[in-house]
């Protein structure tokens, strides 16, 4: 009997014991388990987070004094503190609140430490070998002790670390509060809890953005065309430094004092006359064998690109002086073009101090500080410069001889070997180590060894100012303060990196643009391909003198632009910005508009944020036509060409012809460039200013297909690229016109951090060209936000961004700001945005409440 | 000592059903599922037999918790975290399976929660009852002594 009874117990016990693993253990993602799926605990607990009382009393540690935040019915956060260090941990609290997930998974991604949050699957793995290899999280510590070592110096360094070290509090009084109703839903299907936030940490993201925006390895890709090609004339015609007809950024350069500011931005060393450099043509070749230069490229290729191809990587801006306003005032328009995310890489917030500080804008979540926006009396924007600031040095090795060793200054050096670990969630830890040399870690650490023993070791090392103690935060301390020219000028000299356009205007009637940053002034190679250098007279000997860098104020033409093109005329110049930039056709847009008109309003500005004329299709598609009318005789091509015959150029969605321009435009660059593409260069690396300039120039010799015993006119080459066109649509849409209808195949599609879900689906105007940006059918990459500041006869400030504030995804401020960005009206035609509330006290802004302003109070106070 | 289905009193299954919709609700609270075995193993002190404590503690929790749905359905958007849910297994639309998933997996816990309890209760006893017996031979045999 009592055997039975203890079988029974037994028996019942595997029911119990079975279902606590099935609800613990992880099922593919689910690494939270099915336990998650619980009534209350789980994941229904976030459906409750949306909901706040009309006033959030919140104790915690850290805060100084009552720091009332007012959450707009927009979502965002209206921190009015008594101290700096207050408000800051306002930000960080606001920014862990609504943002928590993003802001770890950022900075473990940044920090080659993904695969502890997502385990080992796809990329991971090579992700966090290769941000190991580039050294991010090193370069943020030693960034963090600069300020850390001169806050006693430095007011406005002690400034930064102040709001640094307040924010850090504030993100982790939130994580230190969290409730099951506010843990991001993402860390309860991962299984995840969050690590306390460090300073470190506000370094690593702003590290990863200069990656993200000033990074990459350019010069490998251009010597592995150029090892291709072997001819350096046809190099220097497909891949110009200068794209033709480009309207540079700077119409009138502006100098500053050299005696007030008389080096470099962020304090380093400049030269006022810089060396003579070898022509790129004369680059050493051969330095890279082949077979490794494929694999490294075929590796990065996998990467997780954070903030998207670097063609998505840009941004409209401009601004115009009083004489071209109604109000007599300046006007500014900014639209950033990034990698579009939700949750976005954008958090709305106005800081304000009394007498102290009152800034409103864009900021990135897990960064103290707004990085576009305005304060009380200028206002300001930004745009990627692009230029190449990053070269790779390949060391000579001998590893038979000098195992671990590189040859440089007339001895053998040992590499630098930095042990680099990298944990794997549910795996084994994967040992790892990155080579630095005295130019740099090495980049090709990351591949895995090579089957031939001259590859076995890493050699190539990576020089990029980015890896430098940067000094960005500090420069938006400054900007974040600052109120009139002056100060902007002391703003833009701490940015040294990523290379922006900051462009400005103020309530003074200013307008002035910065192309910020450290730009290297190099000796003994061009920095156009990787370089072998065994002494140190040749490298980034110096930098352009801050005083000289590529600026303009107030220019006669009464307006500035700039959209990611050539930054300055270089025959100008006295220096050098590597690189060939944007190719320039929404520089050349914003010109033509800005050219045009005699006064704009901030519902023009709107409008030309909104403008979708392609002016690569009118340059270009006329001499397409021109040659079908010559020589064209295709029925089922005639009826592609009378979608095209008549069309505005204009990349809406209800038409058919943009699909076949979009198309066109690659097939143009295959029939011209079969030079390129027989030597196994994808003629979509070719920029479209190449075509237009061959077209215009009717230069013969590009346009004559190799590959036929005849000789190919222009008229020729341009029908076979309309039957290619043709063919090409038919097979990816369909025969009909109606299959290609521009709005069926370009859509948006705004995809989240983990993958969870996305936002939008539906059709997206714009074309890759356009000011109204829209890379690729399925855009993932564009306006990131639209801002235009209006100094009319009180300041407007008019935003939207393609998202919403809130990391829920079932919060109504979890893609609202989205339906404002997407919604274009016809009429007005422009999209939607809010206009910001901007006042300067708690009280005020509660007194003008109409309930519709204000969703909710939030009031921190101190917890002993 | 006394066993102790000999100290708690037998309820009609009805009874011990509305108690363990009761207990899961209040425990469930807490946000641990594993409470819901110990709804089980406490409704299995109130009923003699294992298939009424199975019964008992599989509908009591899965009630329990599809009023918790409910609620959360009501107040909290349940319906779209669940169709959220589900949509990560590329099934959108059909949150209502999570929710029926979710019940059931509940129903489990008390279930097998009950089974042991039962279990363990009727092992227990069987000692007490043992001893008890030991003991009463031993007083015997102490008498006729």
């Amino acid at each position: 009997m009592m055997k039975r009874k203890v079988a029974n117990l037994g028996l019942s016990l595997i029911g119990p014991v079975v279902l606590i693993i099935l609800l613990t253990m992880p099922i593919g993602p689910l690494a939270g388990g099915l336990g998650i799926l619980q009534p209350v605990g789980g994941i229904f607990d976030v459906g409750k987070g949306v909901t706040h009382p009309d006033t959030e009393r919140v104790y915690v540690p850290g805060v100084q004094s009552e720091t009332r935040i007012i959450v707009d019915e927009w979502g965002i956060p209206h921190i009015y503190g008594q101290t700096i260090e207050d408000a800051f941990f306002g930000l960080g609290y606001m920014h862990a609140r609504d943002r928590l997930f993003q802001m770890v998974m950022q900075n473990y991604l940044a920090a080659g430490r993904i695969s502890e949050v997502i385990g080992g699957m796809g990329y991971a793995i090579e992700s966090d070998k290769f941000q190991r290899s580039i050294g991010l999280a090193r370069a943020a510590e030693a960034t963090y002790r600069w300020y850390v070592d001169n806050a006693a110096t430095n007011p406005d360094v002690n400034y930064s670390l102040r709001a640094i070290n307040a924010h850090v509090a504030g993100v982790n009084a939130f994580i230190n509060s969290m409730t099951s109703e506010n843990t991001p839903i993402e860390f309860k299907i991962l299984g995840f809890t969050p690590e306390p936030w460090t300073p470190v940490d506000t370094f690593i993201w702003a590290k990863m953005m200069t990656w993200g925006l000033s990074g990459g390895v350019r010069d490998l890709y251009r010597e592995m065309i150029r090892a291709k090609i072997q001819n350096s004339t046809m190099y220097s015609e497909m891949f110009p430094d200068y794209w033709p007809y480009t309207v540079p950024i700077i119409p009138e350069q502006y100098n500053l004092s050299l005696s007030e500011y008389d080096d470099a931005p962020g304090g380093y060393p400049a030269s006022v006359v810089p060396p003579a450099v070898p022509a790129a043509a004369e680059a050493q070749t051969d330095l890279i064998p082949q077979e490794k230069l494929d694999r490294i490229l075929s590796v990065l290729s996998s990467v997780i690109d954070f903030f998207g191809p670097m063609e998505v990587v840009g941004s409209n801006s401009w601004a115009v002086n009083g004489s071209m306003t109604s109000t007599g005032e300046a006007i500014l328009a900014n639209d950033p073009h990034l990698s579009l995310q939700a949750p976005s890489l954008w958090y709305e917030a106005h800081i304000v101090v009394p007498g102290v500080l009152n800034v409103q804008g864009g900021t990135l979540p897990g960064t103290p500080g707004v990085l576009i926006g305005h304060t009380a009396n200028i206002s300001w924007g930004m745009t990627n410069v692009g230029a190449d600031v990053l070269d790779i040095f390949v060391e000579q090795v001998e590893p038979a001889n000098h195992p671990g060793q590189y040859f440089y200054n007339g001895e053998w050096r040992d590499f630098e070997i930095v042990d680099e670990p990298i944990h794997v969630k549910g795996g084994a830890t994967i040992d790892f180590n990155v080579s630095w040399s005295v130019h740099g870690p090495c980049i090709d650490s990351v591949v895995p060894t090579f089957s031939l023993d001259e590859y076995s070791t890493p050699n190539l090392s990576m020089n990029w100012t980015g890896l430098s103690v940067t000094h960005e935060i500090l420069s938006l301390g400054i900007l974040n303060r600052a109120n009139n020219l002056t100060d902007y000028f002391d703003a833009m000299y701490w940015w040294d990196s990523p290379p922006h356009n900051f462009i400005y205007a103020d309530t003074e009637g200013n307008i002035a643009i910065t192309v910020a940053g450290r730009f290297p002034i190099r000796s003994g190679y061009s920095g156009y391909f990787p370089v072998q250098a065994t002494n140190d007279s040749v490298g980034m000997v110096s930098n352009i003198p801050y005083a000289f860098n590529p600026r303009s104020v107030n220019p006669s033409q009464c307006y500035l632009q700039s959209a990611n093109q050539k930054s300055i005329d270089p025959s100008t110049y006295g220096f050098t910005i590597l690189g060939a930039q944007d190719p320039g056709y929404r520089g050349r847009r914003i010109n033509e508009l800005l050219d045009a008109v005699t006064t704009v309003t901030a519902e023009d500005m709107m409008r030309f944020h909104a403008d979708v004329l392609d002016v690569s299709a009118r340059e270009i598609l006329p001499y397409v036509l021109a040659a079908w009318s010559a020589v064209g005789s295709n029925a089922s091509v005639q009826i592609m060409v009378d979608e095209l015959v008549g069309w505005d150029y204009r990349m809406e969605v209800d038409v058919a012809a943009p699909t076949i321009w979009t198309v066109l435009m690659d097939e143009l660059r295959d029939v011209i460039f079969d030079e390129a593409t027989d030597l196994g260069v994808s003629a979509g690396s070719i920029g479209l200013p190449v075509v237009e300039w061959m077209l215009k120039e009717n230069i013969t010799h590009y346009f004559d297909d190799q590959s036929t015993p005849g000789v190919e006119s222009r008229d020729d080459i341009l029908v076979v690229a309309l039957e290619h066109t043709l063919a090409t649509l038919t097979a990816d849409f369909g025969p009909s016109v109606d299959d290609w209808i521009y709005g069926d195949r370009h859509t948006i599609y705004i995809g989240h951090l983990a993958g969870l879900t996305y936002i939008g689906g539906g059709a997206h105007r714009g074309g890759r060209y356009t000011l109204n940006v829209g890379w690729s059918w399925e855009v993932r990459g564009g306006p990131s936000r639209r801002m235009v500041v209006d100094y009319g006869t009180s300041p407007d400030y008019y935003v939207t961004y393609p998202g919403g504030q809130s990391q829920n995804m079932f919060s109504p401020h979890w893609d609202d700001l989205f339906d404002l960005w997407y919604a274009f009206d016809t009429v007005t035609e422009h999209y939607g945005y809010y206009l910001e509330y901007n006042f300067t006290t708690a009280a005020l802004f509660e007194g003008a409440d109409d309930g519709t302003m204000i969703e909710y109070a939030l009031v921190l106070l101190p917890r002993s | 000592m006394k066993r102790i289905d000999d100290t708690v009193p037998a309820f009609s299954a009805i009874l011990v059903l509305a108690l363990e919709v009761v207990l899961a609700v209040v425990l469930q609270l807490s946000g641990l599922w594993v409470t819901m075995i110990l709804v089980g193993a406490l409704g299995a002190l109130f009923v003699r037999r294992h298939r009424t404590a199975f019964i008992t503690g599989f509908l009591g929790v899965l009630i329990g918790w599809a009023i918790l749905y409910a609620y959360a359905i009501l107040t909290a958007q349940g319906l779209a975290v669940a169709d959220f849910f589900i949509g990560l297994l590329g099934l959108s639309g059909l949150g209502w399976v999570v929710i029926v998933i979710g019940c059931i997996i509940g129903g489990l816990l008390g279930a097998t929660g009950a089974l042991l309890g039962r279990s363990l209760i009727e092992l227990i006893d069987d000692l007490i009852g043992g001893e008890a017996e030991s003991q009463s031979k031993d007083s015997s045999s102490m008498q006729d002594t």
